[in-house]
């Protein structure tokens, strides 16, 4: 602990959103009303496909965006008409955005000469978050001379040498390798318990979402699909969506009837207890779909069309019929025989049931 | 394309000499002809080998003509000319990439047709302003009629005079409008990652600031190149300063040089004086391109992207 980290830890803000949206002149919304609370010192991941508004809204957070309609509280104070400046935060952009022109020094230093600060008071700063990211030796560099890694750095060096009550990134680990970006990713972490800066992390990575985030707030079309924590996200998605977004591979969806006694599928075969009725999605992870040894009462036929071996795991695409399959994750290298049939069982406890229409998860209590 | 076979070779060889003796051949024959005397011109013929009277002659420009005054002025010309272009293009571009405005599409579109509509064929109303600047405001008092109130309330109707021919200023501000240095900054900025505006605003500086900080020290290099451009495009300009400036102190070197042929028909020119001149006038933009042809090169290139 230095200064640094306890002026940081100090500032963190929590963010409200109340109905901002935003849409523009020809009458596209991109975001309609939407509204959110993030605690300070939270890392919240905001995560969603390509166009799904996520980057639209950290610049609106950040005010280079305008709201179209709705406040933002950052610690409590209104701030959706201010200057970016003005609002006590720092981002991290997608490809750095460092001064080519400028020495590592100057681009962290910079935003403290905008604001005026005395020289000596702007060195000290600087040299110690210089130290606390491992950037002492390269301060004299031009960003030009920097690696991927030590140009990241420098970026989030720059963002939070200001001790800014909030901190957005926009990206941050799409331009790096995948050994670096697992790298960044372990420092990100140990960077976020050590200062507790309240975080906003854009990215369409789910691995990033997962394993950074205190809460991920998924989006998709500008909406809130969910927002909880990666535990909750990953074990009880909240609408169909969020199932088939999350999870590598991802949530088995498929489409069921219900009588009140059982769910059956498009052919008529029973794969569950329930007693609802109705149409319904039903959702289960590959990993929670067991093989049964022999033809049993409970269990559903399968044909193995292919399998992918993943060395840790191998995973199994099975149909049930022509149009329907389902992938199951199995120990590695697991043999479906010859005939290439398996039997699967889909435990009532691990099976997930969406509203067909809506998408909506249907909550475990009405499922028995 | 790397083609190795002997015979094209030689004939590709062959087409460059050929070409490399067009373009040097009247050179030669400059720098020969400027090192002969005036009897040798006499004479008659073409001065095929080198003389010993280039100091001579060269001495004779700078003791007997205008030239060296008018060097000056091509000096002024060409430099007002440059630092305008530059400050102003600088300016017109950041405006039309940085900053959302409506009509940025018209406004570069307008830009873009001066670079297809130079001086040279735009030369009679940009004389016609020249002789006097102020004439559009005495048309715009005619057509909204308020010429005849003034000229019944007292007496004479408004007629603005301002000519700027003849002058330095004359002679620079219808070279600076032109689009080039617009264009060549617009793209360099259109190069710069969109998110580095945003850290700056991030990091609270303000559009002037950035301006400053950040845009100015980038474009160095590009300032570099357009400055040595729009330097030598002033230096060598011709017909504008022929028409703009009527006294022979006001006139430019190129100019200058024109007006050393005599005007009686019949009299043979001082033809190895006037191509000593020539080279006097050419040293200035060929030391130009010696020490910055690096930045040239750059300049060339961004302008054709």
């Amino acid at each position: 602990m230095n200064a640094i980290d306890t002026a940081i830890r100090a500032a963190a803000s929590s963010i409200t959103l109340a109905g901002i949206s935003k849409s523009y002149d020809e009458g596209a919304v991109v975001i309609p009303p939407l509204d959110a609370e993030l605690r300070a010192g939270e890392f919240t991941v905001v995560l969603g496909p390509s166009g799904c508004g996520k980057s639209t809204l950290l610049q609106m957070i950040a005010g280079l965006e305008r709201v179209s309609a709705g406040r933002i509280l950052i610690g409590g104070r209104e701030v959706q008409d201010l200057e970016p400046k003005h609002r006590g935060i720092a981002m991290v952009f997608q490809n750095y955005a460092l001064y080519p022109h400028m020495s590592v020094f100057d681009n962290m230093a910079y935003s403290l000469k905008v604001a005026g600060m005395a020289k000596a008071e702007r060195i000290e700063r600087v040299n110690a978050v210089a130290a606390m990211l491992g950037l002492a030796g390269l301060l004299e560099r031009k960003p030009g001379q920097l690696s991927g890694g030590q140009r990241q750095r420098v970026a989030i060096g720059r963002a939070i040498v200001r001790e800014p009550g909030v901190l957005l990134f926009d990206e941050p680990l799409s331009n790096l390798d995948a050994q670096l970006r697992h790298d960044m990713r372990i420092e990100l972490a140990e960077l976020h318990r050590r200062i507790g800066a309240t975080t906003v992390f854009v990215t369409h990575d789910q691995v990033e979402a997962m394993t950074l985030a205190d809460r991920i707030l998924i989006l998709n079309k500008g909406r809130i699909e969910q927002f909880a924590t990666p535990r909750e996200i990953y074990h009880s998605p909240a609408s169909v969506f969020v199932a088939g977004f999350i999870g590598a591979p991802p949530m088995n969806l498929l489409p069921v009837k219900g009588d009140g006694a059982v769910l059956r599928l498009a052919d008529g075969r029973a794969v569950a207890e329930c007693r609802l009725s109705g149409a319904f999605q039903l959702g289960i992870r590959p990993e929670d779909v067991l093989l049964a040894d022999a033809p049993a009462a409970d269990a559903v036929r399968a044909t193995v069309r292919y399998r992918e071996d993943l060395g840790s795991h191998s995973v199994l695409s099975a149909g049930l019929d022509a149009d329907t399959g389902l992938r199951i994750a199995t120990p590695f290298g697991f043999d479906p025989g010859s005939a290439g049939e398996v039997f699967l069982r889909l435990p009532s406890d691990k099976l997930h049931l969406f509203d067909a229409e809506t998408g909506r998860a249907i909550p475990k209590r009405l499922q028995q | 394309m790397v083609e190795n076979a002997r015979s094209l070779n030689i004939v590709a060889g062959l087409i460059l000499i050929v070409g490399m003796v067009y373009i040097l051949g009247p050179l030669y024959l400059t720098l020969t002809t400027a090192t002969q005397s005036y009897e040798f011109v006499l004479r008659g013929g073409l001065a095929w080998y080198p003389g010993d009277q280039f100091f001579n002659n060269a001495m004779r420009i700078f003791t007997e003509t205008r030239i060296p005054i008018q060097m000056l002025n091509s000096g002024i010309v060409a430099f007002g000319d440059a630092l305008a272009t530059c400050v102003l293009s600088f300016l017109s571009a950041y405006v039309l990439v940085f900053f959302r405005i409506r009509w940025a599409g018209f406004a570069f579109a307008a830009i873009l047709a001066t670079i297809m509509l130079p001086l040279d064929i735009r030369v009679i109303t940009t004389y016609q302003v020249a002789s006097n600047v102020l004439s559009p405001i005495n048309a715009l008092f005619d057509v909204t009629g308020l010429n005849g109130l003034i000229a019944n309330a007292f007496g004479a109707p408004v007629r603005l005079e301002w000519s700027v021919l003849n002058t330095h200023l004359g002679l620079i501000a219808p070279l600076v409008a032109h689009g080039t240095g617009t264009f060549l900054f617009r793209q360099f900025f259109r190069t710069l990652p969109a998110d580095l505006v945003k850290a700056a605003r991030m990091d609270g500086a303000g559009a002037l600031r950035f301006l400053v900080d950040i845009l100015l020290p980038l474009s160095r290099s590009n300032f570099a190149a357009l400055f040595v451009l729009t330097f030598l495009g002033g230096w060598t300009q011709y017909l504008w300063p022929l028409v703009a400036s009527s006294t022979p102190n006001m006139q430019t070197a190129v100019v200058g040089l024109a007006r050393l042929l005599p005007d009686s028909d019949g009299a043979v020119p001082d033809f190895p004086m006037i191509m000593a001149g020539a080279i006097v006038v050419s040293s200035v933009p060929l030391l130009m391109i010696a020490l910055l042809q690096r930045y040239l090169v750059r300049g060339l290139v961004l302008s054709e992207k």
